[in-house]
């Protein structure tokens, strides 16, 4: 009789253990099926920039197994549109967001509605600019004041210690814009006979940005060099001054690498670039998210660094990397 | 403080160790048992998971190897078939003479049409001229191509093919393609002389990305590719390599030709893999993360891990089963030995165990039963001892009695009462006779009450007129027989303390009678009767041995219980001022049984 029960006991442990490792197996899978949800709410939705910031972005949510949902307003200066997507995120209870990477549009506008979702113990990673808040997970952005001043340093370099300028910058009162601009007068404050005769803002708009700079051509035929802020009034100026056959006389220091600008840069309309990393800030913005929900630190600030390509050094092997998106 | 600790912890172990019984054989068994298994599984299940793994392990590395030997041999093939193409269009050259005249584009054009992966064909003189290019492009004007290695470097070293590192081909105007540019050096007609030229195959990497995504080890798992001079010509994370967000440990892995290595990144230890492609000299690097290629070594883990679990509950279990059934039969017979120890004798140990232990129980039983037998023997030597004894004392006259027996003989001699005297000295002579009985001490019961009578006669002539007395007697009681003197005590008693200190006349009544199967004599008198403190200590053998009353009666008593059993022997009811009824139960004995034969004797 003893034995009896001692047998079966075994059969129980055998039996309980299988169903042990069976269970294991099947719960592990279930892990996997709960993915990730990271929302992505960029400036805007079009142009070089935030196309390569989305191809960052894909590229870590593939690395990292995450879902990612892309947001954008239509235009940069939207500001409202983007604190409504914000919103959106919060209020929307079908899908759970568990975490959010925003470039935020303006410096003090979307505060309020950033520590709402800090509050709700959402993780907030603000790339590309900064906002006047200390709550949120990560500010991860460029270091436009040095930016600023490599912009700054070449025009020196190209137009020498006497020169007119003008500035050709995106929006008012965009403090990537302001930051840049600050380096850049930070530099050629130092030499007294560098002028700078205008300032233009195109509001992302490359045909503004192109007439603005006919206009000002037209207007001041002695000017010596044009510094354009970011990538699409890059190109505006750029194409101003091809169309003008005005290239080489005056000399463009643009922003980001759009193949339109490396087009004028081998032609020789844009004279240098400051580029950035773009799609860093998007695989990054990204990567921080996820490791921000697995529990690992982060750094609650990163800053890029900038770099300054001409017609000499864009093709060595490093920069060519960086100038020109690999497709399979 | 430290030895009051250390007292603490000793006084601590102690009370453990009394707790558990170290000493049991149960307890050693067992843990032995146990200690032994786990040991045993131990060892067992420490070297399966060496040689496990170990296994695993190498069946894990020689996987990789085979895959990256297989990435290897369809790169090598699709390289070949490169060369090929360049090969099949280096003899065209050679044999046209006259390369404007469509002929060789035409060909070319259906080779660049027919694959997807060759993006440029195109021929240029020894000064950088172009001289034909399919797809048709237009030279960008700004490139300097004698900069470029794809051309110097074929014209540098005829003879040699070249493979390039992956770049952006910036020659054409509005292109800015990544590809790998095979170049060698030909020689072309121009103008009917023969001059040497470079022959340029631009391709891209869809082939090659297509050869190598498929290939993964595990999750992480993943290879990549570097061409001789470390630069990075395919790999899964390429945009993140680019921007610099990732790197590869190219130095090390271009130490290595062909051959493996491990290190260790974030605490993983990575297999590495290198293998080297034959034409264009680039490396394989197949990257495989351990834990994830040989999983059987977690498995083994785990699995050896629960067979350990339950293998050891599983023994424990088993131990305390064959321990327990070892211990059971000793510890049966440890408590049977504490019963005897206390005074049980009457034990039959029937014990079932191991031959030894069958053994020990058998002798244990043995011994028992000697020492009972022995107990039993001193009991019936120290009975018939007393028996012996109070046979004797009852054979004694009471010489008190005989002494005022014949004092009345010769006082009634003296007054001439002759008949009274006649009358006395026989019923003194037949009392003596029957009392002898030549010896035996159980008689008839008419001889007994014959016994008695004289006894009565005798003290009736003593104590003239103080009491008269009757017989009852049932006829079958005759029949019987009875233990020798036991009427008379009864009687003295009943004469000295009841019916002497009687004012009036006393009565003593005499009977036999047969009931339930037991011989019974009453003698009952009307006396002063006895007081209950002295009537219930009367017969117990102990408390009465100072007093000189009722010596005869408990004797009586104690002789009956002696030779019959407990169950028989007297019972004394008796009330104050109204009299005593002492009932005497014995046997029917219709013979004298042997035993009391040999008593006899």
């Amino acid at each position: 009789m003893k034995y009896k029960i001692s047998i079966l006991l075994i059969l129980f442990i055998l039996i309980l253990s299988e169903s042990c490792m069976v269970n294991k197996s099947t719960s592990s899978n279930f892990i996997n099926n709960k993915r990730k949800n990271i929302v992505f709410i960029s400036k805007m939705s079009y142009g070089y920039h935030w196309a390569t910031v989305k191809q960052g972005a894909i590229a870590a949510s593939k690395e990292f197994n995450v879902d990612i949902d892309f947001a954008a307003p239509d235009l940069e200066e939207n500001v409202e549109e983007q604190i409504k997507l914000v919103n959106n995120v919060i209020d929307n209870n079908d899908k759970t967001v568990n975490a959010i990477v925003l470039a935020a549009s303006d410096y003090d506008e979307l505060v309020d509605v950033i520590e709402k979702v800090y509050d709700k113990n959402i993780p907030v990673i603000v790339i590309d600019s900064e906002v006047n808040t200390s709550k949120i997970s990560s500010n991860i952005i460029t270091d436009n004041f040095e930016a600023g001043k490599k912009m700054g340093n070449i025009l020196v370099d190209i137009c020498g210690k006497k020169a007119k300028i003008a500035i050709m910058s995106f929006i008012k009162g965009s403090r990537n814009a302001k930051q840049r601009e600050d380096g850049l007068i930070s530099i050629i404050a130092k030499y007294p006979d560098i002028k700078l005769i205008s300032k233009e803002y195109c509001y992302s708009d490359t045909s503004l940005a192109c007439n603005l700079t006919k206009k000002l051509l037209l207007e001041n035929e002695d000017i010596d060099g044009i510094v354009a802020l970011n990538d699409i009034s890059s190109e505006g100026v750029a194409l101003a001054v091809d169309e003008m056959k005005l290239g080489g006389k005056v000399k463009v220091i643009a922003y980001d690498s759009t193949t339109q600008e490396l087009h004028y840069l081998e032609k020789g309309v844009i004279q240098a670039l400051v580029i950035e990393n773009p799609f860093s800030i998007g695989y990054l913005g990204v990567k921080f998210a996820v490791d921000k929900l697995n529990g690992k630190k982060i750094p609650s600030k990163y800053l890029m660094e900038t770099k300054v390509i001409d017609k000499n050094n864009m093709y060595l092997p490093e920069n060519q990397r960086m100038l020109f998106p690999f497709v399979w | 403080m430290k030895e009051k600790m250390m007292k603490e912890v000793k006084k601590y172990y102690k009370l453990f160790k009394n707790s558990i019984e170290f000493k049991s054989i149960q307890f050693v068994i067992s843990v032995s048992f146990i200690l032994i298994t786990i040991l045993a599984m131990l060892f067992i299940g420490i070297a399966l998971y060496n040689k496990v793994s170990r296994l695993s392990e190498q069946n894990a590395i020689l996987n990789t190897r085979q895959i990256i030997d297989q990435v290897n041999t369809n790169l090598d093939y699709y390289m070949k078939s490169m060369i090929e193409i360049s090969d099949y269009i280096d003899n065209a050259i050679y044999n046209d003479y006259d390369l404007q005249n469509g002929n060789l584009k035409q060909q070319m054009n259906v080779i660049v049409n027919s694959r997807k992966d060759i993006v440029t064909l195109a021929i240029f003189s020894e000064d950088g001229e172009l001289i034909l290019s399919v797809p048709s492009d237009k030279m960008k004007s700004t490139t300097n191509i004698k900069e470029q290695d794809w051309f110097t470097t074929p014209l540098k070293e005829p003879g040699n093919l070249y493979f390039s590192s992956p770049h952006v081909q910036n020659i054409f105007d509005g292109q800015h393609r990544w590809v790998v540019s095979l170049s060698r050096k030909i020689t072309i007609n121009k103008n009917g002389r023969r001059i040497p030229g470079v022959l340029l195959v631009d391709m891209n990497f869809s082939v090659i990305e297509q050869l190598c995504t498929k290939v993964s080890f595990g999750e992480k798992g993943y290879i990549y590719i570097i061409d001789s001079k470390g630069n990075i010509v395919y790999h899964p994370q390429l945009p993140l390599i680019n921007v610099g967000l990732k790197q590869e440990n190219v130095k090390e892995v271009q130490e290595h030709v062909f051959g493996r290595y491990f290190d260790k990144v974030n605490g993983e230890r990575r297999l590495i893999t290198i293998e080297t492609v034959n034409f264009c000299r680039w490396r394989i690097v197949g990257i495989a993360y351990m834990d994830e290629i040989s999983t059987v070594k977690k498995d083994i883990l785990f699995y050896i891990f629960w067979v350990f679990v339950f293998g050891i509950l599983l023994f424990i279990f088993i131990s305390a089963i064959i321990s327990s059934k070892i211990s059971r039969p000793i510890k049966q017979l440890e408590k049977s030995m504490k019963m005897v120890e206390q005074g049980q004798l009457n034990i039959n140990l029937d014990i079932k165990g191991e031959a030894e232990v069958a053994q020990l129980s058998r002798t244990f039983n043995l011994m028992v039963l000697r020492i009972r037998q022995l107990m039993n023997q001193i009991v019936q030597e120290q009975e018939s001892k007393r028996i012996s004894e109070l046979n004797a004392l009852q054979a004694q006259i009471n010489p008190h009695f005989l002494y005022n027996t014949l004092d009345s003989v010769v006082w009634m001699a003296e007054n001439g009462k002759h008949d009274d005297v006649i009358c006395m000295v026989t019923a003194l002579a037949r009392l003596f006779r029957i009392s002898i009985s030549r010896g035996k001490n159980i008689i008839n019961v008419s001889e007994e009450l014959e016994h008695a009578r004289n006894y009565l006669v005798i003290q009736s002539i003593r104590y003239r007129n103080k009491f008269e007395y009757e017989f009852n007697i049932q006829e079958e009681a005759l029949r019987y027989k009875t233990l020798k003197l036991i009427l008379q005590p009864i009687i003295e008693n009943a004469i000295y303390h009841g019916i002497e200190y009687m004012v009036d006349k006393g009565k003593i009544k005499i009977s036999v009678s047969i009931e339930n199967d037991k011989l019974l004599f009453i003698v009952e008198d009307n006396g002063v009767g006895i007081e209950p403190e002295v009537l219930n200590s009367l017969l117990d053998k102990e408390l009465n041995k100072k007093r000189d009353s009722g010596v005869g009666v408990k004797n009586v008593h104690e002789r009956i219980q002696l030779y019959f059993g407990k169950q028989y022997g007297l019972k004394i009811e008796s009330e104050l001022d109204e009299g005593t009824i002492v009932q005497i139960w014995l046997p029917l004995i219709e013979e004298v049984s042997k035993e009391d034969k040999q008593n006899e004797i």
